[in-house]
């Protein structure tokens, strides 16, 4: 079975974009990608693309992945939509993965898009929460702040989490967004500020949220065969975990963390054979500030219960032991849903090529990213190795 | 001869005082009621009727299969065409196949369900389940909105049992204008001529307790009360005196309660062991109802009258929706009607499911088991209607989904919990997402207790859906 490689990754600005179109979007982030290749790549050397989209406000719900890759000139490359909620793209460079590793394709496009600012409030109010259990969560009146939100009065009943360190989440994403000029709201923020917030779903404030976003982000995969050909400094893909569970909450065994993300992370960390201190930085799905704290139990950062502790130590801020989202995160780098996987392995593929500007991680080696659908009815997983680190 | 064997009455929690009308307007137009009761933007006639219906079932401790007539009363039902008693009945676990009527139109509609039920038990029925509940509404500034305030009331009606129903007569005479609201119009008005409007009332009063075969000489006597003025303005026609009105008077507290008004009056002197009762409504039109009860021993009642938040004028028109601009439009997600009724005996009756492989409890019960994983049939496991909070939030401004968009503007912030309902056996329990309701959202704690009740989760497409929300136990 071939190896598969990230050769190239890029990303629109993240935010609101009025004068552009999902199309358009998708166009920047696919040209930055194929510039970021080092030894460059023709576009019709791709054999198969797969586009993450949840399809926000419904402007091309059916044929959405070929309606972007015709876009880009891509016509007649086999095409495939893959629908996660929040985590469609990490699903589809997932599934380029697999195409490169089955030995059907040796290079293959992932990546994804979403419009979310072009609607009216009461329009964005029908989509957000639209990945959340439908028939009854969705109807005991919450979206994702509120499901967020209950799995936070838990952790905080249960292990005395609280909310200044739910706050510092912010401060320290918003740290790392202002560093990065595709961040939608790359400003720094004070702790007071992040715990002065109006609330959205208690405890959760507006500064515990991640924003309403539209962006795009691809990333360039391709099998060991090829790789040569594109880059004298391979990056290998060398852990893939995913998982699934209940969409609703309420239906899961816990709320304190999520178990797709457990077993996703236990199929990575074995596949790549390695663990949590292996890791030189990592993007995590911070939707909302608690997510951020789950993700650290879930991903094996710390002990369960400790994360608060975890992020109060500063370990995780961009000078710390495991930097977590370098990019900004969801927080503050945006939160385009069906482009958010796909964005995360920009940040790493950024990170590994020593591209990161101000906020790069020095010299690293090895890197995760961690996509969430919903409030954890999907996650999926990778970890990306700088094989001339790896190996030094 | 018929008589009732339990009883049951209820208001919401909201009171506005008359103050708070006068801050508003200058004047308070409703004479005689101090203050009254507000329905939450969560109820209606129908959950009200709910609300006074299993309280009525469970004082009689009757099983609700044992119904075998319902009677619905309300001047305001939920829908001006669709009939609220098949949602009532299968609310409350009745028998597909009880007698279901409906009684609206009129302020006199409560009486009227009460005694159609006394014609059900001559018939050939046996236990008959009267329910009232009401909440007018009329222009702000109008004495009918001044004074329109909300309540229900149930009884369970069998042929024998402590309250006997002694006698009953009825009076009718054509008295148009009093108080009417057209087909299309929402607001009951009325013309006001004075005079007029109080021969109405006292001539049908009067002329239904002359029709009595016995002259009553009541401890306490219900009588309509569209105010706090005129049912004692007709004690000279009921036969009473004003101390006989005094002791079952419901209106100087809660408002007018329309087609419950006598009803709630008549439940509140039973329940406080009241023994010889004269109960007489009036409905524009007109019309009067009178109804002797005399009780030769206490009659089981659960009344839950009280209510102490109290509402600005503002969020009185908050409350009631007079100033909020209903559900946004929009698309996105979205169950259908056919979706939510085959959820009803969830939403509804709280009906669970016990793995047939595993015995673990579900709910609701479809698809594999959450427990073993096993893809079975799942046999019927009812639930205690109790239960504990496991996780919870305060849902505030933008944080609710577009469907809780109008209620959250009329209502303010709401919990959204996840509960654990123990089965009715007691030994386990089963997670699901909930509202919570009757209390400020901030009251709701993981770990606390809570119980179920039936409200108004949310309309779209002009259906409104109910089901089941919590509040604290």
């Amino acid at each position: 079975m071939s190896d598969a490689y990230l050769i190239g990754a890029g990303q629109s600005s993240y935010g609101a974009f009025p004068s552009e179109s999902y199309r358009s979007l998708f166009r920047t982030a696919f040209e930055v990608a194929v510039e970021s290749v080092p030894n460059g790549i023709d576009a019709d050397e791709i054999d198969e693309a797969v586009i993450g989209n949840l399809g926000v406000g419904g402007r091309q719900l059916g044929l959405s992945g070929p309606a972007v890759t015709e876009h880009v000139g891509l016509d007649g490359v086999p095409t495939t939509r893959v629908e996660n909620a929040c985590a469609a793209s990490g699903f589809a460079v997932r599934q380029a993965v697999q195409a490169v590793k089955s030995g059907m394709a040796d290079v293959v496009l992932a990546g994804g898009f979403e419009i979310m600012s072009d609607m009216s409030s009461d329009a964005t109010k029908y989509w957000l929460g639209v990945s959340g259990e439908t028939e009854w969560e969705r109807l005991s009146g919450t979206t994702f702040s509120g499901v967020y939100a209950q799995m936070a009065s838990v952790h905080m009943e249960r292990y005395g989490t609280t909310r200044e360190q739910l706050s510092r989440v912010a401060v320290k994403n918003h740290a790392n967004g202002a560093k990065n000029p595709h961040a939608q709201l790359g400003f720094e923020c004070s702790l007071e500020d992040a715990q002065s917030a109006p609330v959205v779903a208690d405890p959760l404030n507006l500064y515990h949220c991640c924003p309403t976003s539209d962006g795009a982000a691809c990333a360039l995969i391709v099998s060991e065969d090829v790789v040569d050909d594109y880059t004298d400094d391979p990056i290998r893909v060398a852990g893939v975990g995913a998982g699934s569970d209940n969409v609703g909450l309420f239906q899961r065994d816990t709320y304190t963390g999520v178990p797709a993300s457990q077993r996703a992370a236990e199929s990575a960390y074995e596949m790549a054979d390695v663990s949590p201190n292996d890791l030189d930085f990592a993007e995590v799905h911070d939707c909302f500030a608690i997510a951020e704290l789950l993700a650290y139990e879930d991903l094996g950062f710390c002990e369960k219960g400790e994360a608060g502790q975890l992020i109060e130590s500063g370990a995780t801020e961009l000078d710390g032991d495991l930097p977590v989202n370098t990019s900004g995160g969801l927080k503050s780098k945006g939160h385009p849903i069906g482009a958010t996987g796909a964005g995360q392995v920009v940040e790493a593929y950024k990170q590994l090529t020593g591209n990161a500007g101000e906020r790069q991680v020095e010299n690293p080696a090895r890197g995760l990213t961690h996509n969430v659908g919903g409030s954890g009815g999907a996650s999926v997983i990778h970890v990306f190795e700088k094989e001339s680190e790896v190996n030094a | 001869m018929s008589a009732i064997t339990g009883v049951g009455a209820y208001a919401p929690r909201f009171r506005i005082s008359s103050e708070a009308f006068e801050e508003a307007w200058g004047q308070f137009h409703a004479a005689g009621i101090t203050q009254k009761a507000v329905p939450s933007a969560d109820e209606d006639a129908l959950t009200m009727g709910y609300e006074a219906a299993t309280r009525a079932l469970e004082a009689a401790e009757t099983d609700p299969t044992e119904i075998d007539w319902l009677g619905f009363a309300s001047s305001r039902p939920p829908e001006a065409e669709e009939d609220p008693t098949a949602r009532l009945g299968a609310m409350l676990a009745l028998s597909e196949s009880a007698t279901r009527q409906v009684f609206t139109g009129s302020t006199r509609a409560g009486t009227r369900a009460l005694w159609a039920g006394l014609d059900a038990l001559e018939a050939e029925l046996t236990t008959a389940l009267v329910v009232a509940a009401d909440a007018p509404k009329g222009d702000p500034d109008d004495g009918i909105d001044h004074a329109a305030g909300a309540g229900s009331a149930a009884f369970v009606v069998e042929r024998d049992g402590p309250a006997e129903i002694t006698d009953r007569a009825e009076y009718s005479a054509p008295y148009p204008g009093t108080r009417f609201r057209n087909t299309g119009e929402d607001e009951t008005r009325g013309l006001g001529v004075t005079q007029y409007d109080r021969q109405a009332f006292s001539e049908t009063i009067g002329g239904a307790v002359s029709g009595l075969e016995v002259e009553p000489n009541p401890e306490a006597a219900a009588i309509q009360a569209p105010d706090g003025k005129l049912p004692y303005r007709a004690a000279g026609a009921a036969g009473v005196d004003s101390d006989d009105i005094q002791a079952a008077a419901m209106v100087h507290d809660l408002g007018d309660l329309g087609a419950a008004s006598v009803s709630v009056s008549l439940a509140s002197a039973l329940a406080d062991g009241y023994e010889s009762i004269l109960a007489v409504s009036h409905g524009s039109g007109a019309g009067a109802d009178a109804l002797v009860v005399e009780a030769d021993s206490e009659v089981p009642a659960e009344t839950a009258l009280e209510g102490d938040e109290t509402l600005s004028y503002a969020e009185y028109l908050r409350q009631r929706g007079i100033v909020t601009t209903g559900p946004p439009s929009g698309g996105g997600a979205y169950v259908s009607v056919p979706s939510w009724k085959r959820s009803l005996p969830q939403r509804y009756r709280l009906e669970a499911g016990r793995c047939s492989e595993c015995g673990a409890l579900s709910f609701p019960s479809e698809g594999a088991c959450g427990d073993c994983g096993s893809l079975v049939e799942y046999e019927p496991a009812a639930l205690s209607g109790e239960g504990t909070v496991e996780a919870v939030t305060t849902i505030s401004q933008g944080g609710a989904p577009p469907e809780f968009a109008d209620q959250q503007a009329r209502s303010g912030d709401y919990a959204a919990a996840i509960v654990a309902l123990e089965s009715a056996r007691g030994d386990d329990a089963v997670s699901i997402a909930a509202i919570g309701t009757d209390v400020a959202p901030e009251e709701f704690a993981v770990g606390d207790r809570v119980e179920t009740t039936i409200r108004r989760i949310y309309t779209q497409e002009g259906v409104t859906r109910y089901g089941f929300k919590i509040r604290p136990r």
